[in-house]
């Protein structure tokens, strides 16, 4: 990551708790202009509770949040002029229409009239507009949510699990909206969810929080590199145990995965070539070698498992 | 990683503007205007008062040449049959429900999470609403003179012997009860509207108000009684007396329960901005 340019929002040693409850400990997120900061971990680990403190919703017990390079709790009304959220579930007053939903917020915000229906046809409801908003499918209510954050035109999008309760086509539909945003008009967005897979798509930067700690905070390709060092050597024989007896040297930090599979740590292309030849020389059957690389996902999944120190 | 080129990015070292919080508060407003269409709240404002004045209307449409055997003006006995039949149980009752519901707007929708991630203070959030709330319960009042002013019209042309035409109505009387009335409503007013937004419920709110409003009737007799913000505009209700000669008399001045409705006011209102000031926005 780019550490020389400033971030468009960070985080300092953020700490929060629900009474004696510790949420959030010492989490320091920094998110560059006009980057998709896809946020993730599993469910309960802290994504809602970051981004209500992001948002001010929250008071933290300790650390700060900086928002355009001011602090958020000095300036808070100012700056969430700049900042467009969609939290959990879409706040939708079902009595109202579309239209009449996003205008509640609009004339809130004292955003320009023309603004009501220039967001709801970017979101695709323009023809529902006049439908009252509880006969709206979830797919359509998480969109009018997205249009009411983007009414005043936001540097920031916050958006918490937006694609929750969505069909895969609303998945990708988001997906793609999220995209043109940051394509077209320059959004830094930071989306929250606990499915690598539909953040790695759209996904510029990436950070993994588990049990309230920052475990990983880097690039995409940062992450993927990550994941390179995991990748295994895969070597298939008649008898696995056998063949360790025989290459206690070579074969020190392989782990049996079957009956005949042996798993050894990647190290380097003539390693690979030493190992074939070591096996056939000692007269044991050589079935197959190939190299196995982890998907984001795996890498994903070993990072919110155990806990290793801060990436 | 697909590098983009990004139209220029947002300057970061200038804090925008927020606006004055006058202006923040006008827009809340606003927009709290426009979250009442269709809702129960609005619907309870505008049709409340019509209860209390049918059921006076239909006595004395019925039973009228019995109640007014002594002849003289029809008027005092009844705007005083009217306005403590809505003073006593019913007006307390609509403010309760007319408090919780307005509050509720916004917990059904689940949306104070989003209403305080606004660029508007919790201030203006508070007292927008507190405003809405009390200009709804001023022109609920204000339509329950109305009818009952209209009431009595039309009883002087369906029924021309009670001699409602005949008389001029009390109207100095009449403002001034009104105005003690709203003055003896603030009270409960506040207390439910704090309750309603610290607990964030429809329930709770509404069977605190209940509650409370059934107890005070038990508590009538009580030397303190006046001092229940619940009691108040029963209390003033039945301040307006009628003297011998039948002309109808209301204290010129606030009554005691009056006072006390006010400070309850300002004390519950004072109390729950401190407490809801500061307050984390979770679930």
């Amino acid at each position: 990551m780019n550490s020389s340019s400033s971030p468009l929002l960070a985080t300092h040693g953020l700490c929060f708790s629900f009474g004696k409850r510790p949420i959030l400990h010492d989490v320091n997120l920094r998110v560059e202009p006009g980057s998709i900061y896809g946020f993730l971990g599993p469910n309960g680990a802290g994504k809602s509770t970051t981004m209500r403190l992001l948002l001010g919703l929250l008071r933290p017990a300790a650390g700060s949040v900086q928002l355009f390079g001011h602090d958020l709790a000095r300036h808070r009304v100012a700056l969430l002029g700049r900042v467009g959220a969609l939290i959990e579930n879409p706040s939708l007053y079902d009595h109202l229409t579309g239209h009449e939903n996003v205008e509640a917020t609009r004339r809130l915000r004292g955003v320009a009239a023309h603004r009501t229906a220039e967001v709801l046809a970017l979101v695709g409801l323009t023809d529902n507009a006049h439908r009252p908003a509880r006969e709206y499918s979830l797919g359509m209510r998480q969109r009018l949510g997205l249009a009411i954050a983007l009414l005043s035109d936001p540097d920031l999008l916050l958006l918490d699990e937006p694609t929750n309760g969505l069909d895969p086509n609303g998945i990708i539909e988001m997906r793609e909206l999220m995209r043109r945003l940051r394509q077209e008009q320059g959004k830094t967005i930071v989306v929250s969810s606990h499915l690598i897979n539909e953040i790695e798509k759209v996904a510029t930067h990436v950070g993994v929080i588990q049990q309230g700690r920052l475990v990983f905070q880097g690039s995409l390709p940062d992450l993927q590199r990550l994941q390179t060092g995991r990748t295994r050597l895969v070597l298939e024989t008649q008898d696995a145990d056998t063949c360790r007896n025989l290459l206690p040297r070579l074969l020190a930090g392989a782990t049996p995965a079957g009956p005949g599979t042996l798993w050894l740590p990647w190290v380097s292309r003539e390693h690979t070539a030493e190992v074939a030849a070591a096996v056939t020389a000692a007269g044991l059957p050589l079935y197959g070698l190939h190299l196995e690389q982890p998907s984001l996902e795996d890498t994903f999944l070993h990072l919110t498992e155990a806990r290793p120190t801060l990436a | 990683m697909n590098s983009v080129l990004t139209p220029a990015l947002p300057e970061l070292a200038t804090l925008p503007a927020a606006t004055n919080p006058f202006g923040q508060l006008r827009r809340t407003l606003a927009a709290d205007a426009l979250k009442l269409r269709r809702t129960a709240a609005l619907r309870l404002t505008l049709l409340s008062g019509a209860f209390p004045v049918l059921l006076a209307f239909l006595i004395f449409f019925f039973k009228g040449h019995e109640i007014l055997k002594a002849g003289g003006t029809p008027w005092p006995r009844f705007i005083s049959l009217a306005w403590q039949t809505a003073g006593t149980l019913l007006l307390p009752l609509f403010v309760v429900l007319l408090t919780s519901l307005v509050v509720n707007i916004e917990t059904k929708a689940t949306a104070w999470k989003h209403l305080y991630a606004q660029p508007v203070g919790r201030g203006a959030v508070f007292f927008s609403k507190l405003l809405l709330i009390l200009a709804l319960n001023a022109v609920a009042l204000v339509l329950f003179v109305g009818l009952v002013l209209g009431a009595g019209a039309l009883l002087g042309v369906l029924q021309p012997k009670l001699g409602f035409q005949a008389h001029a109505v009390p109207m100095e009387v009449v403002l001034r009860m009104l105005g003690r009335t709203y003055v003896a409503t603030l009270g409960l007013l506040a207390v439910q509207y704090v309750v309603s937004l610290y607990w964030r419920s429809f329930v709770v709110p509404v069977g605190v108000g209940m509650g409370a409003v059934v107890a005070t009737v038990a508590l009538l007799s009580w030397e303190h009684a006046d001092k229940i913000p619940y009691a108040a505009p029963l209390m003033t209700s039945v301040s307006m007396r009628m003297s011998k000669a039948g002309v109808l008399e209301a204290g010129h001045e606030l009554a005691k329960h009056e006072w006390y409705s006010l400070a309850w006011c300002g004390g519950a209102l004072l109390l729950g901005y401190l407490l809801l000031y500061r307050r984390n926005m979770t679930t």
